[in-house]
């Protein structure tokens, strides 16, 4: 059996690596070149998506096979030509009307989102039965008040006085509990994300180039 | 002109999928919804590639003063130059023969190396962190120590090697603590935001209007 | 208590070289630990298994290369799922930031493992910009959003596109969300259009998908690594000729028992050191 060196898409995706983890001995050249080529690779693939995946496909082909069919496309083409303005010093006040309807538009979506598709199924879903069994019972009396006394603390118009205030300890309670549990399973991400790299340095690039060079 | 044809822009677009959610008709459908919609993913596009011009111009800048650190800029010049010509004059994916167009190379063996190390750098910091910073101060400080340790201890295999009842522990905090927490945070960031909407769809909030 | 005060003042490569020996050791020799499948985890998988064959299932690869340990086995786990069942596959992605070329990557590598065609048993749409935009527009045509797939090829000429035009002919759409995306899925698509939404997330969002989850908001929630390595594990319990391929996940959380065992040591040893230096204080 012929053992293979890593390719040269190994080596490079190797050397990008550790330039980077070198940085955890402390800030050095190739540290800050790996990252400037990463800032520049990322804004040339932004490019590159946007005319592969939307231009090219939901614009231009459209109007260049069958204008009659698509020639309201102009406009969106039109307004997002006119973003592009903002870099002309004299006439950047006209790309805000574009900006306007680009922000309008989300801003509309997200109210929606937000009471539609949040407030109500999550209130809904807080307004719990406790006419149910003991060990479900307990459930939803801690899913009940904790709802209510994280809403109470987070009540910044009114000051926390009188009943309010023990609620509202309990509400950081609740808060604290939760963050300590999103901790848990920041520190889970973080490793995960780890032991890609590590996996890939190890076995995609050291132990071919290892066999290769030592055999086995 | 320049701010009254704005805050008309910027109301009418806001009230249009609002409009277009709460009056279901064909009519409504097609202009509020299906068009308008078809078209926003178009302008998000340029929206997106929109922020390059800024660096483009602040790094050659630097790059012709010979300012200080100006070979890193050229150095994210000539990458960005690069991998936008491969999206620009090439294709994606991959070819018929089954090799990878250039801009799917690039992003398979520069692109992803470099990202995911640097975010993997992370796990360092959450242990130093955690050595260094995470303390039994208060209260509030032992509760999110006690929910942290008993959710990493309940999400390994080791916490189910060490008692059956653990991984339950870290799943009930989970279902009904945490649930209600994050609830809280859901109804009151969503209550908030809706506000903001408000303000923006009657004109009292102008992000589109910059600084001028 | 000199010594505590220094050990709390430890160079901090110290601390990342034993994080990495407890990140290295075990994927040199990997421990085998079982893991234990959780509801959330079970409910997703569950929903897919309710699929009938020749359903569909629309798959969102919205993530990047970054959170690829945690997503891609999540990824590999329900497409082998899918493709056992013969459930067919819409992926697509709204994820700027690399997530067309995971859904390539995977959509392609799991379909060669288990001989799934392109254009019939599944599909790679690509990615499209415009985030809630494009999810409204595929509620009335996906064909709007996206008139040809990741290939070029117009959807009119795809024969398992000529059975999806929205979601109403989606049995189950499962967004692999690393960012706000897997809540618009939620708060969007299942409230405005009824379509159920599965989220695979990465462990970071994880807590907050359990709200949704808890409200039926979402039919289940995968959470990191850990739940990939559920879901690697229900499906090779369920379908055992599939128990041989790669679970990366599984393998992953070998790795994950220990280096949180050396972190659960630094937050503990942290604490010690911390209340007798200030026991020390005290007392002075």
């Amino acid at each position: 059996m012929q053992l293979q060196l890593p390719g040269i898409g190994e080596w490079m995706a190797a050397f990008f690596t550790l330039c980077i983890f070198s940085f955890l001995y402390r800030d050095n050249v190739l540290y800050r070149l790996a990252e400037s080529i990463f800032a520049g690779v990322s804004f040339g693939y932004y490019i590159g998506l946007a005319r592969l995946n939307t231009l090219e496909p939901n614009l231009f082909r459209p109007l260049f096979s069958d204008f009659a069919g698509h020639w309201p496309l102009l406009i969106p083409f039109a307004l997002g030509l006119i973003l592009y303005l903002r870099y002309v010093p004299k006439a950047a006040w006209i790309s805000n009307w574009a900006l306007a309807i680009y922000i309008g538009y989300y801003i509309g979506v997200n109210l929606i989102q937000r009471l539609h598709g949040e407030v109500l199924p999550q209130a809904k879903g807080t307004m719990l039965s406790l006419q149910v069994p003991p060990g479900q019972l307990l459930g939803n009396l801690v899913i009940i008040l904790g709802v209510l006394t994280v809403l109470i603390y987070f009540f910044f118009s009114s000051p926390q006085r009188g009943p309010l205030k023990p609620a509202a300890r309990i509400g950081v309670y609740y808060l604290m509990i939760s963050f300590g549990a999103s901790f848990g399973y920041t520190v889970m991400g973080r490793i995960s994300l780890l032991i890609g790299r590590l996996t890939f340095v190890i076995h995609e690039w050291a132990r071919p180039l290892v066999r290769a060079v030592f055999g086995g | 002109m320049k701010k009254q044809v704005p805050i008309l822009l910027a109301v009418v677009a806001s009230l249009c999928p609002v409009v277009g959610f709460l009056l279901p008709q064909p009519w409504v459908d097609e202009w509020m919804n299906r068009r308008l919609d078809e078209w926003m993913v178009i302008i998000a596009s340029f929206a997106l590639v929109l922020g390059v011009v800024s660096v483009v111009q602040v790094n050659l800048h630097k790059v012709r003063r010979r300012s200080r650190g100006w070979g890193f800029s050229l150095a994210l010049l000539l990458s960005l130059g690069i991998m936008s010509a491969f999206g620009l004059f090439g294709g994606q994916g991959e070819r018929a023969d089954g090799s990878l167009h250039p801009f799917t190379w690039v992003f398979q063996f520069a692109f992803s190396p470099l990202q995911a190390t640097m975010f993997s750098l992370l796990a360092f910091y959450v242990a130093s962190a955690s050595y260094r910073a995470f303390r039994v101060r208060n209260v509030e400080a032992s509760l999110l120590l006690v929910g942290a340790v008993l959710i990493m201890i309940g999400r390994i295999p080791l916490g189910q090697a060490i008692h059956p009842l653990v991984p339950q522990i870290a799943e009930w905090i989970m279902q009904f603590p945490n649930t209600a927490a994050q609830r809280g945070i859901i109804i009151g960031a969503a209550l908030g935001a809706a506000a903001m909407s408000i303000r923006v769809m009657v004109g009292i909030e102008r992000p589109y209007l910059g600084k001028s | 208590m000199k010594l505590a005060r220094k050990l709390l003042l430890i160079d901090r490569r110290i601390i990342f070289l034993l994080v990495l020996a407890g990140a290295v050791i075990p994927i040199l020799f990997p421990i085998g630990l079982a893991v234990q499948v959780s509801p959330p985890v079970r409910a997703v998988f569950q929903r897919v298994e309710a699929l009938r064959p020749g359903q569909t299932l629309l798959l969102s690869f919205d993530y990047g290369p970054s959170d690829g340990p945690e997503l891609d086995p999540m990824a590999d786990a329900i497409l082998r799922h899918c493709h056992k069942r013969g459930v067919k596959v819409v992926g697509l992605s709204l994820f700027p930031l690399g997530g067309v070329d995971m859904a390539f990557a995977r959509l392609r590598q799991l379909a060669t493992e288990l001989g799934a065609r392109d254009g019939e048993d599944w599909v790679n749409l690509g990615y499209k910009d415009g985030g809630q935009a494009a999810m409204k527009a595929m509620g009335d045509n996906l064909a709007l959003v996206f008139p040809v797939d990741a290939n070029g090829v117009p959807v009119g000429e795809i024969p398992l596109m000529r059975a999806v035009r929205n979601y109403n002919d989606v049995g189950l759409a499962v967004s692999l969300a690393t960012s706000v995306l897997g809540e618009w899925w939620i708060n969007l698509v299942n409230a405005q259009f009824g379509v159920d939404v599965a989220v695979g997330t990465t462990a970071v969002s994880a807590p907050k998908y359990y709200a949704f989850m808890e409200a039926k908001q979402a039919v289940g929630v995968i959470g990191g690594m850990k739940g990939a390595s559920e879901y690697e594990e229900l499906v090779a319990e369920a379908y055992p000729d599939l128990a041989g391929l790669s679970r990366t996940a599984t393998v992953g959380m070998d790795v994950q028992s220990i280096v949180h065992l050396v972190i659960l040591f630094f937050i503990l040893f942290g604490n010690a050191m911390f209340l007798a230096t200030r026991r020390t204080r005290q007392e002075a």
